[in-house]
């Protein structure tokens, strides 16, 4: 029998909250974004097209989304790739590489620019999996973004492959 | 209403989602790095990126699947929601190449008052290899008058 990759403390994450922020929504960040994509649907930049639909105001791209709760990066904070030090896995893990799995958003009510985002994230599991090329572990974390008035907005469920 | 509105009246299971392509510049990844606040090399440092074995720089995961997003709710118009969309990174897409995004209608059904259409959806490139396989829900408004 082979020794798990899961150790003990990586196991005892499972459910556990691992992070909880909150951030605003700023108008310019949510179109710059829209712009970047080249989506210049007219929901995310004219007050009147989104009054149409029935909504306040103009709203966020939905991939917009994970963008809210990104920080202010200082560049003694980065590697020498280019990403901020804490970026990675906080789930102790054998492990040479950590690669983006998949990610599942389930939208449940609008995202507008102007909100406050507070964002929960739990390990949801870190579960062993035989893949072509050996094991691996998938470790997935679940964030529920909920707005300034409690609502919940989405859901997000985000995986890493550890290998 | 918008006559580009998509309405559940008109969808059936096995249509096909229009398909759209784009092939994102150098200058476009630069600019989603910078309005995402993405410091990683290997969006923009070419030399860097082939320090790791990479034949150029990347394009990023979360524009992927934006472009993918946009596939949807260009389809289903103003007056739709995209409700739900799980995606998977299967491959590289790198600067110019041309990417095709398209999906199918794999089932239509009611719950809690909402028209809901599930999707399969893709990001292919030119070889015709998926890079971003996934599935969505989207929410669509009845036809007036149906």
């Amino acid at each position: 029998m082979e020794e798990s990759l899961i150790t003990p403390e990586a196991e005892a994450m499972i459910g556990k909250e691992v992070g909880r922020q909150t951030a605003v929504v700023y108008p310019k960040e949510a179109q710059r974004f829209a712009a970047a994509v080249g989506d210049l649907n007219p929901l995310y930049f004219d007050d009147d097209a989104a009054k149409a639909q029935g909504y306040k105001g103009v709203i966020a791209p939905p991939m917009f989304l994970p963008q809210v709760l990104q920080g202010v990066t200082q560049l003694e904070a980065l590697r020498e790739d280019g990403v901020p030090i804490e970026g990675g896995s906080d789930v102790p893990v054998k492990a040479e590489r950590l690669m983006a799995g998949g990610e599942e958003y389930e939208f449940l009510d609008t995202l507008y620019p102007g909100d406050a985002i507070t964002a929960e994230t739990r390990i949801q599991n870190v579960e062993e999996k035989q893949g072509r090329s050996g094991r691996f572990v998938l470790i997935t974390r679940e964030t529920l973004y909920t707005n300034q008035d409690g609502t919940l907005v989405a859901r997000g469920r985000f995986s890493l492959i550890a290998r | 209403m918008s006559s580009n509105q998509l309405y559940f009246d008109d969808v059936a299971e096995g249509d096909t989602i229009p398909e759209a392509t784009a092939a994102p510049s150098e200058l476009q990844i630069f600019f989603f790095s910078a309005a995402t606040n993405n410091g990683h090399r290997i969006h923009y440092d070419l030399p860097y990126a082939q320090t790791e074995g990479l034949p150029n720089i990347l394009v990023q995961g979360p524009l992927q699947a934006a472009l993918l997003a946009k596939l949807l709710t260009d389809w289903i118009g103003p007056g739709g929601r995209l409700t739900r969309i799980q995606i998977q990174n299967r491959g590289n897409a790198f600067p110019n190449a041309k990417l095709t995004y398209g999906g199918a209608v794999v089932g239509k059904r009611e719950e809690g008052g909402q028209l809901l259409v599930d999707c399969e959806i893709f990001e292919g490139d030119e070889s015709g290899a998926v890079l971003m396989p996934g599935t969505a829900t989207v929410s669509l408004p009845r036809r007036p008058g149906a």
